[in-house]
């Protein structure tokens, strides 16, 4: 694989994981009072 | 030569970000695995059960202890949910211990943010166990009867009750907090100072 194509998928699976972190760090745990 | 560079700095930024949010909400298990048999474990066991009223172990501000949990935490006051990042969290339109009825008390499973794992180990607590409040100089110990998941809306878990009750809750399960876990604990004994 070349290093563009190579770069190309590292950054969109940082995207993800950055999405992940923000998904996790804004919801995981949180008590919703009723 | 350059791109590969980039490259290899892009995978070690996924493996930190993704590393983290893996490992960090196993943390309080280890931390856990460490403290079940330490001396503070004893002290809140004993601070918990005994047939008085000792001096709290950490300072005099009204305090929770849960035993099964090695859990020993100030119980914090005010009026809207942003208390909740401090810690435990009494409901400001439920009872105090020395009023009776039903005193509720809510925390965060786990947080990525502080105060990371509050009732982490909620789920640990078994039917018998000891629970004690220490409240304006006196000690409400507690003995836990039922434990219960619900749904968020299920808000009857917070009505008055007859009896003088503790209901702690947090959310569950701890991957997807969907429901609401419930500990429930009549009251035994007073102990003055």
């Amino acid at each position: 694989m070349n290093d563009k194509k190579q770069f190309w998928i590292l950054l969109g699976l940082l995207l993800a994981s950055l999405t992940l972190l923000w998904y996790a760090t804004a919801h995981l745990g949180h008590v919703s009072i009723p | 030569m350059k791109l590969a560079r980039v490259n290899t700095v892009l995978l070690i930024a996924i493996l930190l970000i993704n590393g983290y949010v893996i490992l960090l909400p196993l943390l309080p298990n280890l931390l856990y695995s460490r403290d079940k048999h330490s001396p503070k474990a004893t002290a809140i066991t004993k601070q918990t059960t005994t047939h008085s009223n000792n001096p709290p172990i950490a300072g005099d501000a009204e305090q929770l202890l849960i035993p099964s949990m090695v859990f020993d935490e100030k119980i914090n006051e005010g009026r809207d949910i942003s208390v909740l990042r401090q810690g435990l969290w009494r409901l400001p339109y439920s009872s105090t211990p020395d009023k009776g009825s039903n005193t509720v008390i809510v925390g965060h499973r786990f947080t990525y943010t502080n105060p990371q794992g509050t009732l982490y180990h909620l789920d640990k607590v078994r039917k018998g166990d000891p629970i004690a409040i220490l409240w304006h100089g006196k000690k409400y110990q507690y003995s836990v009867t039922e434990i219960k998941e619900v749904k968020p809306n299920q808000v009857e878990v917070e009505a008055p009750t007859a009896d003088s009750q503790l209901t702690i809750y947090t959310c569950t399960p701890l991957w997807n907090p969907k429901d609401r876990l419930v500990v429930v604990a009549k009251l035994e004994h007073i102990y003055e100072r």
